[in-house]
């Protein structure tokens, strides 16, 4: 595992510069965009904070259970009985081939309309993103389980593990290790994704501002806001995969 | 079941189908020329040069596509098929530009040089060894790409665009047959997935033949 190097410091001059003139030109468009209604966004930052935690909690909530079944997932593909591993593989390719709001569609919509008991927003939406998340997380597990070496497996059984304790104790944590960079880039993309429960109702913070522009009608304000926020929340993430695996960003 | 409710609404269905298939090979068309200048720049010696491409690239990338397309649709105030066509663009250029950087790194300095001392210039050197040898590198990446433009083409319903995912939810609204129509869209966007993925396999295999 690579390990967090320390920043140089100070910064090569030529950083420097970049920074220096990154931040001008921040400064530089707010003052350009003073006169917009950015008090807006101030009154109304208790019901987008709120919307942020919603985002928040949803990506956690799906990743989370999403992690679960990927990882079955995962095992199935991997060395799972014949019938088995080709539904894994199904499952895992339609996911992966249609839009997520189709699969949206499909739990909220489709799904009730075929066995007649509706379902609410907030199980729908959790439904759909961890449906999703599945499907993403379990090639992610999948390539993390490839990369160990199979000689890791073959020394454990001749240790007398059995199976399961040979995957839980000795392949699991080494593939754990190797596939974090790819983990963190599935849960940016997830929070991403949280961005379109909008169609099922729920308050997450994308509707929190589409509502807001609703009523006070500042959408330069507000959907900068939106785009900033977004930017800043996902950019801290992969901020921690450039740190963690060097290689990962196109400036490495 | 009732199927023959795709065929009632086929004109429904067969013009969402043209809707999200323009606007995504527009789409598709546009970000890869952008990413490919982006990842050129990136490529560049300078240590600026660098710099501003992976700005372009981190800005794009961390934010949800359907953000870019409201921004462009309610406060740009574009028309809704330009603002979803510049939204998937500019999302998609930054994923495309950060692939055929790798790309290019990817490549040994060296097929540049032969090529530049064989008596190319530079932009043929650039077009007849370097572009063909890129991207066979990055076309697995690349189809997944492709896949995805098809696949966030579906936003573009949120902004009243009628493409197949809105033509389903439209059927659904009309008859409550969402089911059938859900299953015809779903096979739809699995069936151009697997042609993106085909046609794009075989573009690779003949630039191998053509290389070697």
């Amino acid at each position: 595992m690579t390990t967090m190097r320390p920043a140089e410091w100070p910064l090569p001059a030529k950083e420097r510069i970049w920074r220096l003139s990154l931040f001008s030109l921040a400064c530089g468009a707010a003052w350009m965009t003073r006169d917009l209604r950015w008090d807006v966004v101030w009154t109304t930052a208790p019901a987008l904070l709120q919307g942020l935690g919603i985002s928040f909690l949803l990506a956690v909530t799906s990743v989370a259970a999403g992690m679960i079944a990927g990882m079955i997932l995962a095992v199935a593909r991997t060395s799972g009985p014949f019938g088995l591993r080709h539904l894994a593989i199904g499952y895992i390719e339609i996911v992966r081939a249609v839009p997520q709001l189709m699969v949206i569609f499909w739990i909220f919509f489709t799904w009730p309309a075929v066995t007649g008991r509706g379902m609410s927003p907030w199980s729908a939406a959790f439904l759909s993103l961890t449906v999703i998340a599945a499907a993403y997380l379990a090639e992610v597990i999948r390539a993390g389980i490839e990369s160990v070496p199979p000689i890791q497996k073959e020394s454990a059984f001749v240790l007398g593990l059995s199976p399961f304790q040979a995957f839980m104790r000795v392949v699991l944590p080494q593939a754990l290790r190797n596939m974090l960079p790819a983990l963190i880039a599935t849960f940016v993309m997830m929070f991403k994704v949280t961005s379109l429960v909008y169609v099922v109702g729920i308050v997450d913070f994308f509707r929190a501002v589409v509502i807001i522009n609703n009523r006070e009608f500042a959408p330069y304000a507000l959907y900068t806001t939106l785009a900033v926020v977004y930017f800043a929340c996902c950019w801290a993430l992969s901020w921690l995969i450039r740190k963690l695996d060097p290689n990962y960003a196109l400036t490495s | 079941m009732k199927w023959s409710i795709a065929w009632e609404y086929r004109e429904a269905l067969l013009n969402g189908l043209m809707l999200t298939l323009q606007i995504s090979a527009v789409s598709i068309v546009a970000s890869t020329i952008i990413g490919m200048v982006v990842a050129c720049v990136a490529s560049l010696p300078g240590f600026f040069a660098r710099r501003i491409a992976s700005a372009y690239v981190e800005m794009l990338r961390n934010i949800p596509v359907v953000v870019k397309i409201f921004f462009f649709y309610f406060a740009v105030g574009l028309d809704a098929i330009p603002a979803a066509m510049l939204g998937l663009t500019l999302h998609q250029s930054a994923y495309i530009a950060d692939v055929l950087a790798s790309g290019f790194r990817a490549l040994p300095r060296e097929q540049f040089e032969a090529a530049y001392a064989v008596g190319h210039s530079e932009l043929q050197s650039f077009v007849h060894i370097l572009l063909p040898q890129v991207f066979r590198i990055v076309m697995p990446p690349m189809i997944t790409q492709y896949i995805e433009v098809v696949k966030n083409s579906a936003i573009a319903m949120m902004i009243g665009i009628e493409e197949l995912t809105f033509q389903t939810q439209q059927i659904e609204a009309e008859t409550f047959r969402g089911f059938e129509a859900a299953s015809i869209a779903t096979i739809a966007y699995i069936v151009i997935a697997l042609v993106i993925a085909g046609s794009m396999g075989a573009l690779a295999n003949r630039l191998k033949a053509g290389i070697t």
